[in-house]
């Protein structure tokens, strides 16, 4: 399944565009995806530990806009939406 | 009464003016307007301005969600609010918030305005990119939004 990963706030630096692409397995988890992200910042930025604790301390975003728990399974591709640590206002 | 915008300051500009016509009502005695601004310096560098990122849609399901849990947690049934959020670039000194509140009594527009701010600050997704003399830039760590304990 072809996952759209909207980026947004610090995790904006993992890419020129606002978005990455993953292929994940069917029923995968988004603790599945999370682990693909990291992998991406292995190969990527040498493993960049910043980036790292990034993706780490990220929530989730469905495409229906709810914060979604590691356990969420994605069952269709998607576009979901990364939401590192916040801090407006 | 509820008005919620992310306002794309590429696009328009944040304007008290408009949050004076929304709130402004013979029915309530106290009206509060609270902005954020951009400040020149943070933990001893010197800021030159902010970019601000938004989740949009769920920025304005967090502020009608503060709004409504205002009812039950304050105890504030009438009320009018309208909040306000810049995403884009904005300047030193320049509004990047307002939160404009109506209420019969200066006690509940004072709590209601306080409620909103700090609650946003706690779980609204915005993100600040923190821009230096030097053209240095950094994006400030937040308030996670994961249970930690889910990874554990």
């Amino acid at each position: 399944m072809k996952i759209k990963l909207e980026l947004f706030g610090a995790s904006r630096d993992l890419s020129d565009k606002d978005f990455l692409e993953f292929y994940i397995e069917e029923k995968n988890s988004i603790k599945d995806l999370r682990k693909k992200i990291i992998n991406y910042v292995e190969n990527n930025f040498k493993g960049n530990e910043n980036f790292k604790k990034i993706i780490e301390t990220s929530a989730f975003c469905s495409e229906d806009n709810n914060i979604v728990s590691d356990a969420y399974r994605i069952t269709k591709d998607q576009r979901i939406g990364i939401i590192p640590p916040i801090g407006g206002g | 009464m509820f008005h919620a915008k992310v306002i794309d300051i590429k696009k328009e500009k944040i304007e008290i003016s408009k949050a004076e016509l929304f709130i402004g009502s013979s029915k309530f005695g106290a009206s509060i307007y609270f902005t954020g601004t951009v400040r020149d310096t943070n933990k001893n560098k010197k800021v030159t301005g902010i970019t601000y990122d938004s989740h949009d849609d769920l920025v304005i399901k967090s502020f009608e969600d503060i709004y409504k849990e205002t009812d039950e947690k304050l105890h504030i049934k009438n009320k009018v609010v309208f909040i306000e959020h810049v995403k884009g670039y904005v300047g030193l000194g320049e509004i990047s918030i307002i939160i404009a509140v109506a209420c019969k009594h200066r006690t509940e527009a004072y709590d209601l305005s306080r409620y909103i701010i700090e609650e946003i600050k706690k779980r609204t997704p915005i993100w600040k990119k923190e821009h230096y003399e030097g053209q240095d830039s950094k994006w400030l760590e937040g308030n996670p939004l994961i249970d930690q304990n889910q990874l554990k």
